[in-house]
C-alpha cells in the first residue's frame, strides 16, 4: 500500500516498454504493470512490422537484435475466381538488404522490449491488473490494482491497448464505435524453412475476390485473406468489420465459413501450400482499423489532467495496412519525453501535457496513416461487381502505387529526408540494421530473453473439447 | 489450473478469471449482436436476453462489449494472471 513513483505505464504490450524506456533512462522512477503472465502472452495481432517503425522508433530497438521472424520484400496482391489465381500483382517490393517489413511472433516481441525498459532502469511487474484509478479533483494521481493495491504517480501512461477501459474511467474518451473495429480470426501453421522459402521467398500474400466467392469479407469490410510467413511457419488471417453495410453481420459464423471456403477452393492452398503445413494456433482479437477516419473518435482527448494514453488505447491503428505497431512505438516515445519534462517542471497538468497531443499531431507519419483511406475505399469495387476497380484499387493499396501515394509514402519519405538533414551519419546505422536484421532472420538469434515464463509451446488437448493440462 | 479446448489449439486459460463479462438484463433488448460476435460461443439467448453461458475461451476481444448499443454487458480485466494466454499471437 501506499507506493510511489514518478511514472506507471499501464500495459507492456508494444507501446508501454517504449515510453517506459524512455522515463528509467532519463532517471524518473518508473514501473510498468501488465495483466498477463508474460508481456506480450495477450497480445493477438498480425504481424508485420514495416521497416520505418524502425527507422523512426527509438534507437534502442534499430540497433538491438529484436525477435525478428523474416524479412518480407514482396507483397503478392492474387485475384480469385472459382478458387483460381487468375491475375497477381507482385509489383510491390524492395531489393535485399532492405525489407517492406518483418514479421514477428508478439509474446518474444513484448518480452524483449520489456526486457529492455527493465535494463534502462523499469522496474516490471507482470500479473498485476489495473483496475481502477486514483482520482483526485478530476485529476489522475494514480492506479489501483486487482489487488487492491494503490499506486500513486505523478504522471499515468495509458498503454493498456484497444480494449483499454481506463481512459473512459478517467472520462477522457468512449467506447469506440463498432464500425471502426475489425475482429481478426489469426491461424498459426508449422512449415519447414525449406517449404516456406521455396514457397513463399520472402513475401506476404493477399488474396482479393468478389464477396460471391465468399472467402473474404466485403471489400473495404474486412482484410482480404493474407497469408504473413515466418521462418518456420506461416500465419494466414482474415477479418470483418463488425458493422458492414450498416448491419451487424453474424461475423463469428461469417469468419469461419471465409476460411473453409478458402481452404476447400483455392487451389494454390490446397495443392501448393496445405500438404505442408501443421496447425499450431488459433487465434482471434479486434482491431481499430478505421478508428483514424471516424471523427467522433479522432476528437477524443489523448491526455488529461496527469494522464497520457498512447497507441492503441488512442486508436493509432493505421486504416490502409493495420499496422499499429509503429505509432504505438511513436507515441510511446513521445508520451516518454512529455513525461520527463512533466515530472521535471513539477507540472503534470493538462496545460502542461497538452504538447503530447501537439507532438501527436505534428508528427507526420502517425497523421497520415491515421487518415489513409485506401483500404476503405476498396468498397467502392463492390458495386457492379467491377473487378477491374478491384484490381486497380489493390494495386493502390499493396501494388507498386504505394510509391506514389501522396499520404503514408511521401511522409515516410519526407521524415527519412529530414531526419538524415539533421544527422547523415543514420543512414549507416539504418543500412547495419537492415543486414543485421537479415542475419538475425536468417540464423534465428535475438538478445536473450530474461527469465521468464513462455506459454505453452503448442496447445496439448485431447479428444474431447477440453482437456486440463496444469 | 490450465486449460485448452480444441477449439483454439496454442491457447491456453489459466483458471481464476471469475466473471469479467456480465450481461445486465434490465438493460439487454434481446438483439442477440453478442452472440453474432463472439467467436468463443460465450452468451445464449434464453427468454429473450442474452445470458452469458460460459467464458472458458473468452479471448478478452471486447467484441461482445462493443456491440452492445444498450449498454447491456459490462466489460472488465480478469485478475492479473488468469485469463487466456499464447505464444504464437
Ligand atoms: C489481428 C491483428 C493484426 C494486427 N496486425 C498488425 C500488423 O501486422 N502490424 C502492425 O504493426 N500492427 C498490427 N496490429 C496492431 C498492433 O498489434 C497494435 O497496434 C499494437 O499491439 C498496439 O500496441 P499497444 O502497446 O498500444 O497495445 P498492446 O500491444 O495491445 O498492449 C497492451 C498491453 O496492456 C495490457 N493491459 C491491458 N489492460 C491492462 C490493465 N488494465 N492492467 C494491466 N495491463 C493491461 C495488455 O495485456 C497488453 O499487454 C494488429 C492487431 C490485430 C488485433
Ligand atoms: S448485444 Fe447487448 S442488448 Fe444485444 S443481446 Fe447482447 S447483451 Fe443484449
Ligand atoms: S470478449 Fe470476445 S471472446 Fe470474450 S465474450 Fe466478448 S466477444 Fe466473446
Amino acid at each position: 500500500m501506499g507506493e510511489d513513483y514518478d511514472v506507471v505505464v499501464v500495459g507492456a504490450g508494444f507501446g508501454g516498454p517504449v515510453a517506459a524506456h524512455k522515463c528509467a533512462s532519463a532517471g524518473l522512477k518508473t514501473l510498468v504493470l501488465e495483466r498477463s503472465i508474460t508481456p506480450g502472452d495477450k497480445v493477438v495481432s498480425g504481424l508485420v512490422i514495416p521497416f520505418y517503425g524502425f527507422l523512426f522508433a527509438p534507437p534502442f530497438i534499430r540497433d538491438g537484435n529484436p525477435p525478428l521472424q523474416k524479412p518480407i520484400r514482396k507483397v503478392v496482391n492474387h485475384f480469385v475466381k472459382n478458387g483460381e489465381i487468375y491475375a497477381s500483382d507482385k509489383s510491390l517490393w524492395l531489393p535485399p538488404p532492405l525489407a517492406l517489413t518483418y514479421s514477428a511472433y508478439c509474446e518474444p516481441m513484448c518480452v524483449w522490449l520489456a526486457d529492455r525498459a527493465v535494463e534502462a532502469g523499469a522496474e516490471l511487474r507482470t500479473s498485476t491488473a489495473v483496475m481502477d484509478l486514483i482520482m483526485e479533483q478530476d485529476r489522475v494521481k494514480g492506479v489501483v490494482t486487482d489487488k487492491g493495491d494503490e499506486i500513486r504517480a505523478k504522471v499515468v501512461i495509458d498503454a493498456a491497448g484497444t480494449q483499454d477501459g481506463l481512459a473512459l474511467k478517467a472520462g477522457l474518451r468512449r467506447k469506440l464505435p463498432p464500425d471502426a473495429l475489425e475482429l481478426y480470426m489469426l491461424w498459426d501453421f508449422e512449415m519447414a524453412k525449406e517449404d516456406v522459402d521455396s514457397t513463399f521467398g520472402n513475401s506476404v500474400e493477399f488474396y482479393c475476390a468478389m464477396p460471391d466467392e465468399k472467402i473474404t469479407a466485403p471489400l473495404g469490410y474486412g482484410s482480404t485473406f493474407y497469408i504473413f510467413t515466418y521462418r518456420e511457419s506461416i500465419h494466414p488471417g482474415l477479418g470483418q468489420f463488425l458493422v458492414t453495410e450498416g448491419k451487424i453481420p453474424h461475423v463469428a459464423r461469417l469468419l469461419e465459413e471465409y476460411f473453409e471456403n478458402f481452404t476447400n477452393t483455392v487451389s494454390r492452398w490446397k495443392n501448393d501450400i496445405a500438404p505442408k503445413l501443421k496447425l499450431r494456433a488459433k487465434m482471434f482479437d479486434v482491431c481499430p482499423i478505421y478508428a483514424g477516419l471516424d471523427r467522433r473518435i479522432r476528437e477524443m482527448p489523448i491526455y488529461g489532467e496527469g494522464m497520457l494514453i498512447i497507441g492503441d488505447a488512442a486508436a493509432m491503428e493505421s486504416s490502409a495496412f493495420g499496422d499499429g505497431v509503429p505509432n504505438a512505438w511513436f507515441s510511446g516515445a513521445i508520451a516518454g519525453d512529455v513525461a520527463v519534462e512533466a515530472v521535471k517542471a513539477g507540472d503534470a497538468s493538462a496545460s502542461f501535457l497538452r504538447r503530447y497531443d501537439e507532438r501527436v499531431k505534428a508528427h507526420s507519419v502517425i497523421s497520415a496513416s491515421l487518415s489513409d483511406t485506401r483500404r476503405w475505399d476498396m468498397r467502392w469495387a463492390l458495386p457492379g461487381n467491377d473487378e477491374r476497380e478491384m484490381r486497380r484499387r489493390a494495386h493502390e493499396l499493396f501494388g507498386r502505387g504505394v510509391w506514389r501515394y501522396r499520404h503514408i509514402t511521401g511522409q515516410v519519405l519526407r521524415e527519412m529526408k529530414t531526419v538524415l538533414s539533421r544527422d547523415p551519419m543514420v543512414a549507416g546505422k539504418w543500412m547495419k540494421m537492415f543486414n543485421r536484421y537479415n542475419r538475425n532472420c536468417e540464423s534465428g538469434y535475438s538478445d536473450p530473453p530474461s527469465s521468464y515464463e513462455p506459454a505453452p509451446k503448442a496447445g496439448i488437448y485431447s479428444e474431447g473439447r477440453e482437456a486440463v493440462i496444469a | 489450473m490450465t486449460k485448452t479446448y480444441q477449439d483454439f489449439p496454442g491457447v491456453e486459460w489459466v483458471e481464476g478469471s471469475g466473471r469479467h463479462i456480465s450481461v445486465a438484463p434490465e438493460r439487454c433488448d434481446g438483439c442477440g449482436n453478442c452472440v453474432r460476435v463472439c467467436l468463443a460461443k460465450c452468451f445464449k439467448i434464453s427468454s429473450k436476453k442474452a445470458v452469458v453461458d460460459n467464458l472458458d475461451m473468452c479471448m478478452e476481444c471486447g467484441a461482445c462489449w462493443y456491440v452492445c448499443a444498450p449498454e447491456a454487458i459490462l466489460f472488465s480485466w480478469p485478475p492479473g494472471g488468469t485469463g487466456f494466454r499464447t505464444r504464437w499471437g
